[in-house]
């Protein structure tokens, strides 16, 4: 989207808020700086700072009515702390008007939004709806233009972008009472096909995917999760996806949870619009496998322990295991954690002409707390990754770290500011200190917990 | 004269298939909006309130919607089936934390001072990339294979 249709959007957008009744904002407003020290060149220091912005605006002239916009905007203030040459940016995350109705659950939706109900998650600029049927079905789409990033240097955006020029996409869905629900679903992104370019590719940038959905519940204490992908474009049709869970509660304290899935990098990457980095190894295939036990204690504790199995026809296998343990007060006034991850990658093939097997093990371990009290608030969280020395990508180095720590102080109902200051160790960057200053408000009538 | 009638025609047909359509919509009255109280603090188990009843909107348990860890670990099937569910108590920016399409820092540094929350990239993400990338790529996927993945070019172009 051009920049001017941004502008005329967002202050068509903007405008429309003086009519809610409800208007709620939200913000964020971070001030960061840190100094890297890299061995042989000078110590960089940055200062970025970035403003995020979120306005959900209801009742427009109608109970049914509203609008949710959300942006932030960022500048360095010395150096370039980002891979962009500008020292200032921004971006629209969402922006759109929503109509929901009395009956049926159904909505609208215009402007700039998310979609999940597809077989991805895709950013579009365009109309969505969806609405409940009789008989437990339930229906939704969407048509609009792909919000894709740009690439540093536009002029070497070439067909494969060229291609994502419509997108479209929907779901059928039908639920039974029992808490089951099947679905299936459709993607399109793109109109035209690579031969018929101008000139024509030799490459296939067109996404065509079928979904399948599914839940589950034989048993009160079963439930089954998952779904297929099919790629269904023309000379490319093939399964793009199996990611399948099953879950067991074993009374009321213990969960076992199993998981499969299967994908095909040629057909699940089709559309993307990175194809240096995601169909580099487009005939590689991976499966995984795993599974959890998490029991929630009578205690407060909650303990998981965890195992996953990874294969890739092209670098082998690589198991990992660990475990996390979370305890709070019952007031929740006192939270800490604590876990740890083993990869294990004795299994994998030679990754590449510079690095010997075991490059991809390593170890991780976290602790973490956070308190409050009145109006303070603390937390403090440290990481620590574990690498093998034969690992060619840590410059020498086997541990590498972070400790964060935050102190908060809640001024108002609406407005929070907090500090927070780290200190880690990087392979690039043999030590880095960060602090970061934070202004958190929220004004308004409408209420939404979990923010 | 024939292409009026083809009109007339199109536009019964069109009629006809509106009314219905209409006449397949759910009767059933569409649940909140907005959750009547806030949550408390920490990951919410609604089963612990909403004991036996279905929830209206996505006719499952509300147990099926309880945060435990692993609903927040794998959320996206939730995400697809019932999103209006979680929008009852989730403000929209609420997934920008992490799925925001391009995002100036990762979630870890974002939400820094809360450890509690699930933020993907703690620590040293950048080493580590070259690992977890390694063992599955399709995970990378679904946040730097469409979109947000400026950084990503400077290396891999």
């Amino acid at each position: 989207m051009k920049r001017h249709t941004h502008v005329a959007l967002l202050a068509t957008l903007m405008s429309a808020t003086a009519w809610g009744q409800e208007v709620s904002l939200y913000g964020t407003t971070m001030a960061e700086m840190w100094k890297s020290e890299v061995p042989g060149f000078k110590k960089d220091t940055y200062t970025p700072a970035t403003q995020f912005l979120g306005i959900d605006a209801t009742k427009l002239g109608s109970d049914n009515l509203s609008l949710h916009l959300f942006g932030w905007g960022r500048g360095d203030l010395s150096d370039l702390s980002q891979t962009e040459p500008n020292r200032a940016g921004g971006y629209l995350s969402f922006g759109y008007l929503q109509y929901r109705f009395n009956q049926a659950n159904a909505e609208l939706k215009a402007g700039r939004f998310t979609v999940s109900q597809s077989t991805g998650i895709e950013q579009v600029d365009g109309v969505s709806g969806r609405t409940d049927l009789i008989g437990g079905f339930t229906v939704s789409g969407f048509v609009g233009k792909p919000v894709a990033a740009q690439v540093v240097d536009p002029r070497k955006q070439t067909n494969y972008e060229f291609q994502h020029d419509f997108i479209y996409g929907g779901r059928l869905g039908w639920r039974v009472t029992n808490g089951a629900e099947v679905g299936v679903s459709y993607l399109q992104d793109g109109t035209k096909a690579a031969k018929d370019l101008n000139p024509p590719s030799l490459v296939d940038y067109t996404r065509k995917q079928m979904g399948a959905d599914v839940v589950l519940t034989p048993l009160s204490i079963l439930s089954v999760r998952g779904r297929t992908v099919w790629n269904v474009a023309e000379n490319q049709f093939g399964v793009a996806e199996h990611d399948y869970t099953a879950t067991v509660k074993l009374g009321s304290q213990v969960t076992v949870t199993g998981n499969f899935a299967e994908r095909d990098f040629l057909y699940l990457f089709a559309g993307t619009n990175l194809p240096s980095l995601f169909r580099q190894n487009e005939n590689d295939l991976y499966k995984g496998w795993g599974g959890n036990i998490t029991w929630n204690t009578p205690w407060s504790v909650i303990a998981v322990a965890d195992y996953q199995h990874m294969h890739r026809e092209t670098y082998g296998d690589v198991s990992k295991a660990g475990g996390e343990l979370r305890w709070a007060n019952a007031e929740k006034t006192f939270q800490m954690g604590a876990g740890g991850h083993i990869a294990n990658a004795a299994k994998t093939k030679v990754v590449d002409s510079a690095v010997p097997f075991r490059s991809l093990s390593y170890g991780e371990a976290r602790a973490w707390a956070m308190a409050s009290k009145g109006k303070f608030s603390l937390s403090v969280d440290g990481i620590l990754q574990r690498y093998r020395k034969s690992n060619p990508y840590l410059n020498g180095l086997t541990n590498v770290y972070e400790a964060v720590g935050s102190l908060g102080y809640q001024a108002t109902t609406n407005l929070k500011v907090s500090g927070d200051l780290s200190y880690g160790t990087t392979p690039v960057a043999k030590n880095e200190t960060r602090g970061l200053l934070r202004a958190e408000y929220r004004f308004g009538m409408a209420s939404k917990g979990g923010r | 004269m024939a292409g009026k009638t083809v009109l007339k025609v199109l536009g019964a047909v069109l009629g006809l298939g509106f009314l219905m359509a209409c006449s397949l919509v759910s009767p059933e009255t569409s649940f909140a909006a907005t959750h009547p109280q806030e949550t408390g603090a920490g990951r919410p188990i609604c089963s612990e309130c909403h004991t036996t009843d279905l929830s209206k909107g996505s006719l499952k348990p509300y147990a099926a919607l309880d945060h435990t860890n692993d609903f927040v670990k794998d959320h996206r099937f939730q995400a697809t089936q019932d999103l209006n569910s979680c929008a009852s108590c989730h403000a929209p920016a609420f997934c920008g934390d992490c799925h925001a399409g391009k995002a100036p820092m990762k979630p870890a540094i974002r939400l820094s001072d809360r450890p509690d929350r699930m933020a993907p990239h703690r620590g040293d993400y950048m080493t580590l990339h070259r690992m977890e990338g390694k063992m599955d790529p399709s995970s990378c996927y679904t946040c730097h294979g469409r979109a947000n993945n400026d950084k990503c070019r400077v290396c891999h172009r």
